[in-house]
């Protein structure tokens, strides 16, 4: 048994961090928008946690950022677009091993490496994720915290109603992805074992990847 | 005593005093009157009174001899005086006070009885001392003295004393005449009788008046004997101010000058009082009146004293006098508000110009309050400085129904116990730009112009972790009138209003109207598709589409405000204030449940139109009112059904995964049977 090193102590801290922060966001905004049905706060309670949680995750947002920038491993997260084919069949494999192989016992097509985390599908998620999603969720959290602050931005964007639509969209989006990324997380060789290397780092490398890996090494060698 | 006796004691006492009276009365000094002369003979002789009064001592002993109080000699009058005790050092306070003194003496021979025999002397009695009217030394004979006065000397005797008559009315005419400026007036040289052709020095009739009006209508009787009403009429301006004045009403009585005389002296505004300090009126050619009087004592208290008429009466002056119609009294009051208050308070008419008011009056409301409406008529106008509570009373005229809710109010209380800094009307409506209030939340800049510091005091407990800015109670600000929290148990609703996104102004309803092809009465039946009276989410984005598609892209703008004006004054102490957030940040919010569309006429008149909550909380009303947001209670309710789809899509893919793994496990068993066998 291999252990590789995949996930650097700051990237550890950023997801627990985030995790927690995602799913006090998500309580707290449902009961801010709830008020009538969910009553695990007073709305005062909810906004205020809500809010601290939220710039929060913003500080969190860039110890990520940072350190990917810094370290130059952003290129993690960069989809081979100099290989569209290439990347597209196995992206299309990587769906493939979810929606069937991993029913009827295939290998992962993917072995985790600390340049490669990534499979395919989780390449573009999290690029899009990352990129994209969370800082749109953090602009519009932020015009929804003080609309007037950023009033000729929240106008630019047509007004408090459209920021509140994406953050709210983004919201019921992040709630589900949750749901499936904690689901996804369990389907390590073992169910715990991408849970525990988020915690420690390493990822238990199975005997058979292992295998696979050296052969495919040594294929590479000739 | 038998009669002989009698006959014979009477003959030799006429015979005594015989020789005597006809010694005074061919005026011979007697002895003791000699004596007295010795000194007060000098013209030198005077004394100093208390009030540095001079008073003559000197008397004319030859006229002293021929007045008919020469028999009774100095000692008869002087009482006090012996020639033991004189010259004595004695205290007169003033000549007022001698002459009085000096007419009781007169009382000893002529009582009062006496005098008040006569009317009229019984008046003057009160009026004046004996000594001022007959004199003291040289008194004559009654009949000798009137010979001796020509008839306006013989009048002003007694007229050149305050005296005055009171008429049935209970006013008090005036009887005194200031003999100078008698003297000085056109008819200086007619002698009284020339007028009070009914009175001589012979025959003073006493005469009764109702009133200063009727005295001044009968008095003016004389004027035209002289005066005819043809010659006066030549001047159209006089013409018509006969029928209603009369001539002493403008040109006074006994001390009128020439005309051209008068004009060249007067002063301007003296000169325009003289003939309408009288009760002028002229009437409109609708038939009302409208006074033109002006009442001095009032114009001199008012702001505008210091100001020559002609200031704001152009075209009038000493020489022109222009005759001006006008249709109504409503049609001069705007003439004056456009032609006169504005040339010097142009400010307040440029701010008057962007009110609702001034809006109305373009749009013909009589009830439209011009300037003269709120702050009375131009003679009388104060300083508003002096007068804060114009700014209360004058609204009050037509907004009366606000003010018991103005009156309960803290600021009510405030006013009523005599605080001067607290707000009235104008204080928070503004006294000239006044707007509709349902369109807008200006009406806080008049809370925020006392109560300052409001972001921060408000920011105690709107709480905005990590830290709450000024902005964020500036967001709510924008959006909550003070009264929606500050009106203790006042019903409050949403007011949507429709702006031009472009211009960022209210869009007119006439605009509207015009956009939708119809008028007023047709315009919700053309909204309202469903007929229930209210407008739902549907029908606000058909305005919407319809109004883009006209070119106009609109936005309803949104405020939560009291439902009645009057609770909007109703404002109570800080401690009864909402500070609750859940009052309006959760789904099922009490005050959200009223919701109005408002459209703003070019009068500045609002037309309130029903509506349904769902025109704020729907997926159509994402675009029509993009620019308004309350957390937790306007949620899109779509939204909320995806939300709920996704929580289940979320939770069935881990599901359904997970079973069909479970169910394809022997599958994966036999494979790695098969692997480990192949092993």
């Amino acid at each position: 048994m291999k252990k590789i090193y995949l996930h650097p102590l700051p990237i550890r801290i950023w997801h627990w961090v985030n995790a927690a922060g995602f799913i006090i966001l998500i309580l707290t905004g449902a009961q801010i928008r709830f008020g009538n049905v969910i009553h695990l706060f007073s709305f005062e309670t909810a906004v205020d946690i809500h809010s601290w949680t939220g710039f929060i995750l913003i500080a969190n947002y860039c110890i990520w950022l940072f350190y990917y920038l810094f370290t130059g491993n952003i290129k993690i997260y960069i989809p081979p677009l100099h290989h569209p084919v290439e990347f597209a069949k196995k992206a299309i494999r990587q769906a493939k091993f979810y929606g069937l192989g991993i029913m009827v016992g295939d290998e992962n097509p993917h072995h985790s490496t600390f340049d490669h985390k990534f499979n395919p599908m989780q390449q573009v998620s999290y690029l899009m994720i990352m990129a994209a999603l969370i800082p749109v969720q953090i602009i519009t959290g932020l015009f929804l915290w003080d609309p007037k602050l950023f009033g000729p931005a929240v106008n630019l964007i047509g007004g408090i109603q459209i920021a509140d639509m994406i953050h709210v969209l983004l919201f019921i989006f992040f709630s589900a992805f949750i749901i499936v990324h904690f689901y996804l997380a369990t389907l390590g060789h073992t169910p715990l074992a991408h849970i525990i290397a988020m915690f420690t780092g390493y990822e238990e490398e199975h005997e058979e990847h292992e295998e696979q890996g050296h052969s495919e090494e040594h294929v590479h060698s000739h | 005593m038998d009669d002989r006796k009698k006959i014979l004691i009477s003959l030799f006492i006429v015979l005594m005093i015989f020789p005597i009276c006809m010694n005074a009365s061919a005026g011979v000094l007697s002895d003791d009157a000699q004596m007295c002369l010795g000194c007060h003979s000098d013209k030198n002789s005077t004394k100093q009174l208390e009030n540095k009064e001079v008073l003559s001592l000197f008397i004319h002993g030859d006229e002293f001899a021929n007045s008919v109080h020469n028999p009774i000699n100095c000692g008869g009058c002087h009482t006090d005086i012996s020639m033991e005790n004189h010259p004595q050092v004695k205290k007169i306070k003033n000549k007022k006070e001698y002459t009085a003194n000096s007419s009781k003496t007169c009382s000893m021979c002529h009582t009062d009885d006496l005098l008040k025999q006569k009317p009229i002397h019984s008046q003057l009695m009160a009026k004046a001392t004996c000594v001022e009217c007959h004199g003291s030394h040289y008194i004559k004979s009654m009949s000798e003295w009137k010979k001796s006065l020509d008839s306006t000397q013989y009048c002003l005797i007694c007229h050149k004393h305050g005296i005055s008559m009171t008429l049935s009315s209970g006013e008090l005419l005036s009887l005194s005449i200031n003999e100078s400026s008698l003297k000085s007036s056109v008819h200086g040289k007619l002698v009284c009788t020339a007028c009070h052709m009914d009175f001589s020095k012979t025959n003073h009739p006493v005469r009764k008046f109702k009133n200063i009006k009727e005295y001044t209508v009968n008095a003016a009787k004389v004027c035209a004997m002289c005066h005819t009403d043809e010659q006066l009429r030549k001047n159209p301006v006089h013409g018509s101010l006969i029928s209603k004045a009369t001539c002493v009403e403008c040109h006074g009585s006994h001390s009128i000058k020439a005309v051209k005389a008068e004009k060249a002296t007067a002063k301007e505004n003296q000169y325009c009082l003289s003939c309408h300090k009288s009760k002028l009126s002229m009437t409109m050619k609708n038939g009302e009146p409208l006074s033109i009087y002006v009442d001095e004592a009032v114009l001199t208290k008012s702001a505008h004293s210091s100001l020559p008429c002609t200031n704001c009466h152009t075209g009038f002056s000493k020489t022109a006098h222009p005759v001006r119609t006008f249709q109504s009294r409503r049609d001069y009051s705007l003439f004056s508000l456009s032609n006169v208050c504005k040339k010097c308070h142009t400010n307040a008419y440029t701010q008057y110009e962007g009110s609702i008011h001034f809006s109305l009056l373009n749009s013909g409301n009589p009830k439209a309050p011009a300037c003269a409406d709120c702050h009375g008529g131009a003679h009388s106008v104060g300083g508003v400085k002096q007068n804060k509570s114009l700014g209360l009373t004058s609204c009050n005229k037509c907004h009366g129904d606000m003010n018991s809710s103005y009156e309960a109010s803290i600021h009510g209380k405030a006013w009523t116990k005599g605080n001067q800094q607290a707000p009235i009307c104008s204080s928070c409506h503004n006294a000239h730009n006044v707007e509709s209030t349902k369109m807008t939340t200006k009406i806080k800049e008049g809370c925020l112009r006392c109560h300052k510091n409001t972001e921060k005091i408000h920011n105690k407990w709107l709480s905005n972790p990590p830290i709450t800015l000024s902005s964020f109670a500036g967001a709510h600000f924008d959006v909550v009138s003070c009264a929606a929290c500050h009106s203790p148990g006042a019903v409050r609703a949403i007011y949507l209003s429709l702006y031009d996104r472009k211009t960022g102004k209210p869009l007119p309803q006439e605009e509207v109207l015009e956009m939708f092809e119809t008028d007023s009465t047709g315009f919700m039946g053309k909204i309202d598709m469903n007929g229930d009276g209210s407008i739902d989410a549907k029908e606000s984005w058909n305005i919407f589409k319809r109004l883009y598609k006209k070119g106009v892209t609109t936005t309803f703008m949104v405020k939560m405000d009291v439902r009645k004006a009057a609770e909007a004054h109703q404002i109570g102490a800080k401690t009864e204030a909402i500070k609750v957030c859940e009052k309006c940040h959760r789904p099922d919010a009490e005050f959200f449940k009223d919701v109005f569309i408002v459209m703003k006429k070019v009068d500045g008149k609002p037309t309130i139109l029903n509506a349904k909550k769902e025109v704020l909380n729907s997926v159509f009303s994402i675009l029509p009112v993009s620019k308004f947001y309350a957390l937790g209670s306007t949620n899109i309710k779509l939204f909320d059904i995806l939300f709920i789809i996704a929580l289940i899509g979320g939770i069935a893919v881990p599901i359904g995964h997970i079973t069909l793994r479970i169910i394809t496990s022997p599958l994966r068993s036999l494979r790695k049977m098969g692997k480990g066998g192949k092993k």
